[in-house]
């Protein structure tokens, strides 16, 4: 019984994962084509003769039916064509892989810093009972939670260029030229970036280990005599890992927005940058690709946060939960 | 229960232990503090405009880019503007703009939560699958999705903010409904004969409207952080209006020289935030609301 | 109380144990000078409404209250080693305490059980001290034991693919692992279907009499009661109001609320009569009740039961805590009873220890 019901959550939850991405293709196609002084009006040009625009049109294919230019598109896309920018006529995966490595490492190094000192912090919350280090933590966390990370990031700019603190601001440097300039020009938007995780995953942490701590099982447990140490790794770590991990894909969404922000405020040459470009151009060839291309990763992130509480966590595998 | 407190009959002598009125937030002093924040922020945005501080248009009420002084305490901005009417005036469209925005979505995703609860089936099916797709978006890369579409400007904002914050708000307000819908009164309405309209608003409102309002609250926080994040991209709202994102936008240029362009409006932005927050966090442990998350 | 002597002490006894919670309306008194002995092996019932104090005093005797628990008064030892009063140990005593000679059976065995792990691990982590290891065989004896048929699948098992009955069946094996002299079991029947009470009760109190530990049967069910115990303590007000053997207190209740108890059993010659016909509501104590608890409810109460409380008393071979029942010795009249004793008011009040706390 466990491993067909073990299958079938995994299985149902990848078919909804394609569904999704399905629907997304879709909204994001008719978003950009039917909207007025979208994709078809900025490929045919303002001002160009009715010839040139049959012309251009047959050479788009913008005068077949929708549907059929949406499965085109769809048998590029799944082929690994991405499309070709309406700017510079550079292929969008060409463009992709060269901006990837900039955004995936400011995202890594963002989520590493937030598991890393988050987890920790959490469970030291968690267990710690003082009144006023918990109004502390809770006040502290708030800000965190709050602060915009363009107001963060301004702030960062303003210090560490104003009174030169030692880490270098904007100037990105590649990683294979320089790994340890790389490092130093990705920190602080890493940091500007992991703040919001970071209060994000101590608090829910901090409520999951004390919720876990006043459940039945733990009683039992501190009733058989164990230590409060045994009780934490035995007991609490993995039960209080369930809501972390939903918030820690709940921050991968954050993220990508983010990286909008922070990429345009250090200036670092990212996927997000281009996005941000390709709008303000009117680029909707690039734009649908990189929106499609984001929703994919999102979708993708979403699942295997769904995958790994569901290894965690027995019950959802067996469907008693959600 | 009612008829009888009701009769003239019991009108003896008072309830002995009448329960003493609290403040609100009882022993919470970060949300009461909070609570004080918000509804200074609000006198701000509401009667700040009859405030004697100047014309938030007029040019060269000082020099350009001065530096917060005892007669312009917030500065000049690089038309030489006062920065003081400008901050007034952002408060002002930040809560204006993501509180409308708030009230749509909470009207909107009330209306489909309690109906995706109501109607199984189809109806259901199609409202919690929208609200899935929709989540399927990473939030500010929606909004500047709509801001390409639509055009920089409040309405795509506005919009953004809808569609960002009505997946959850829906699927909280669905969650709530669902544990009443089966309650023996609100089967015993409908036994009665009451139609579906009745039973939405008459039985279930009153019962979903704790977790509602907790997440009314969230959004709000996410409609400020997004409002202002697509304006400090120079995507929401365009000059000459200002919001408390743009003022941070129109200041991110002279941040070297004339930081206080940016902090000044980015504090206020933290901290009218956080009163949000904080006031939620009040909200939902007065309310006994569980479950409920911040944003996304 | 010689401590030290643990064969020749009994295995739970409080006297005068005062516990407060301490709540935003200010302290509520849920032990009001209890006084419970349990003797080496004994079978004991302890009943009482919700609210009367039996969990607190069960949860008391391994120190396990939630962390708003404040001890003012009192003493309460286990195999003779105190755990409150002059002497309690907090620490790896306290553990020592927890581990050796002290067992607990909870009221929802599911929610007893970690969720995210197999019963098998589980069984080991509960298993005889220092043998933490791979024990799988004596874990399936164990489980055996118990009355589980197809072991196996049960060790395989998370706790929510069991269903009520079978997970008490596995915290029953748990709980007598390590051998206990005293086990607490808080309603252990409660969340079980009904139709399995019966055997799961019948389980415990034969592993606990073929081990010749101690049971402390927390309950309602006065037919279980009447079954299996050998000593029945009816608690009331935080104060036991009764006790003695099951048979004596049962067949002849002279405390008004016992006989209320007893007239409230289904099958009774009052058929549908139940305890609310006493009318009003168990007391919530925010103090020492001065005088008895259950006068304002008492049918039968005299004019000194609200202000002045009455003394233990042996009556009919039970000890008896009433007015109406002045007792065969001692003085009818209504002299102030614990002159003698210490006032748990006065005591000192402290907090309990940092592991407690993290216990809720």
């Amino acid at each position: 019984m466990a491993p067909s019901g073990g299958l079938r959550y995994f299985a149902g939850r990848l078919v909804t994962g394609a569904v999704t991405l399905w629907v997304v293709s879709v909204l994001v196609f008719s978003a950009v084509h039917l909207v007025p002084g979208g994709y078809p009006d900025i490929v045919l040009g303002p001002a160009s003769s009715p010839q040139v625009r049959e012309a251009l049109r047959a050479e788009f294919g913008l005068d077949r039916p929708l549907v059929l230019q949406y499965l085109e598109w769809v048998r590029h896309v799944l082929t690994g064509d991405l499309g070709t920018s309406l700017g510079t006529g550079e292929p969008v995966s060409a463009q992709l892989m060269r901006r990837l490595p900039v955004t995936a490492e400011l995202a890594g190094l963002s989520l590493a810093l937030t598991v890393l000192a988050g987890v920790p912090l959490a469970l030291l919350a968690g267990l710690s009972r003082g009144r006023f280090g918990r109004g502390l933590s809770r006040l502290v966390g708030s800000s965190a939670m709050s602060v915009p990370d363009f107001v963060l990031g301004s702030l960062l700019v303003f210090l560490f260029s104003r009174f030169s603190l030692g880490l270098p601001v904007g100037g990105y440097v590649p990683l294979a030229e320089d790994p340890v300039a790389n490092l130093r020009s990705m920190a602080l938007p890493a940091l500007t970036l992991s703040v919001f995780g970071l209060a994000l995953v101590v608090r829910t942490g901090r409520d999951a280990v004390a919720a876990t701590f006043s459940s039945p099982h733990i009683a039992a447990a501190l009733a058989r005599g164990e230590r409060i140490g045994q009780v934490t790794r035995h007991h609490v770590l993995r039960n209080a890992a369930i809501p972390v991990l939903t918030v820690l894909a709940t921050y991968a969404g954050y993220l990508m927005g983010g990286a909008v922000i922070v990429e345009n405020l250090f200036s670092l040459p990212g996927v997000a940058q281009a996005v941000l470009n390709a709008i303000n151009g009117r680029d909707y060839a690039t734009v649908q690709g990189l929106v499609l291309v984001a929703a994919a990763v999102f979708i993708a992130i979403n699942l295997l946060a769904d995958f790994a509480y569901g290894v965690v966590d027995p019950r959802i595998r067996a469907g008693h939960r959600g | 229960m009612s008829a009888i407190t009701a009769s003239p009959a019991s009108t003896g002598p008072p309830p002995a232990a009448a329960p003493r009125r609290h403040l609100p937030f009882h022993g919470d002093a970060l949300s009461r503090l909070g609570l004080l924040l918000l509804i200074g922020f609000l006198l701000v945005a509401v009667f700040g405009a009859w405030l004697p501080l100047g014309d938030p248009e007029a040019v060269n009420a000082g020099p350009r880019l001065a530096a917060p002084s005892g007669r312009l305490w917030a500065g000049t901005d690089s038309l030489g503007r006062s920065v003081l009417p400008r901050l007034v005036e952002g408060i002002r469209t930040t809560f204006l703009l993501a509180g409308t925005a708030v009230m749509v979505t909470a009207a909107v995703s009330v209306l489909l939560g309690m109906m995706a609860a109501y109607y199984r089936g189809l109806v259901a099916e199609l409202i919690t699958r929208g609200a899935d797709v929709l989540f399927a978006f990473p939030a500010l890369l929606l909004a500047i999705l709509l801001a390409a579409i639509v055009g920089p400007g409040a309405p795509g904002a506005l919009i953004s903010i809808v569609l960002i914050c009505s997946p959850l708000m829906v699927r909280v307000v669905r969650a709530a409904s669902l544990s009443v819908v089966d309650r023996d009164f609100v089967v015993a309405a409908r036994v009665g004969g009451a139609g579906p309209g009745r039973i939405l608003l008459v039985h279930l409102l009153p019962n979903i409207a704790g977790p509602a309002v907790v997440q009314a609250t969230y959004a709000l926080s996410v409609g400020m952080l997004l409002e202002s994040g697509l304006s400090f991209l120079g995507l929401g709202l365009q000059p000459p209006s200002a919001s408390l994102g743009s003022l941070v936008h129109e200041g991110a240029v002279y941040l070297p020289i004339a930081p206080w362009l940016v902090l000044i409006p980015g504090t206020l932005l933290t901290l009218a935030i956080m009163a949000v927050n904080l006031v939620g966090d009040g909200l939902r442990d007065a309310l006994d609301v569980r479950g409920v998350e911040v944003r996304r | 109380m010689s401590a030290e002597t643990g064969s020749a002490a009994p295995v739970l006894a409080a006297t005068d144990l005062v516990i407060e919670y301490s709540t935003r309306n200010g302290p509520i008194r849920s032990l009001d000078q209890a006084t419970l002995t349990v003797g080496s092996g004994q079978i004991v019932a302890l009943v009482g409404e919700s609210g009367s104090g039996k969990s607190t005093l069960g949860m008391a005797t391994g120190r396990l209250l939630a962390s708003n628990a404040v001890y003012a008064g009192g003493l309460l030892s286990v195999a003779g080693r105190p755990v409150y009063g002059p002497g309690a140990q907090g620490g790896e005593g306290l553990r020592a305490l927890r581990r050796e000679v002290l067992a607990f059976v909870f009221q929802n065995p599911v929610a007893a059980l970690n969720p995210t792990m197999r019963i098998r691990r589980q069984m080991e982590l509960a298993g005889p001290a220092g043998r933490e290891a791979r024990d799988g065989s004596s874990a399936a004896e164990a489980l055996g034991e118990v009355g589980l048929t197809d072991v196996p699948r049960v060790l395989r098992s998370y706790p929510h693919e069991l269903s009520g009955g079978m997970a008490q069946r596995v915290g029953i094996a748990m709980a007598l692992r390590r051998r206990p002299r005293l086990l607490i079991a808080d309603e252990p029947t409660a969340a079980v279907d009904a139709t399995l009470r019966a055997q799961i009760l019948n389980l415990l109190v034969s592993q606990c009499r073929d081990q010749g530990c101690a049971l402390l049967l927390l309950t309602h069910d006065l037919h279980a009661v009447a079954q299996h115990t050998e000593q029945i303590a009816v608690m009331y007000g935080g104060r036991m109001v009764e006790h003695g053997p099951t048979a004596e207190v049962l067949g002849r209740p002279m405390h008004p609320y016992t006989r209320a108890l007893v007239a409230a059993l289904p099958g009774e010659e009052r058929p549908g009569r139940r305890l609310e016909a006493i009318g009003g509501v168990p007391p919530v104590l925010h103090a020492g009740c001065p005088g008895c608890a259950f006068a304002p409810r008492c049918p039968d109460a005299l004019p000194n039961c609200r202000d002045v409380r009455p003394a233990d008393a042996a009556v009919a071979g039970r000890t008896l805590t009433c007015h109406l029942h002045p007792g065969e010795i001692g003085d009818p009249s209504a002299a102030p009873n614990d002159a003698g004793r210490p006032r748990a008011t006065e005591a000192g009040r402290r907090h309990l220890d940092k592991e407690q706390e993290a216990a809720r």
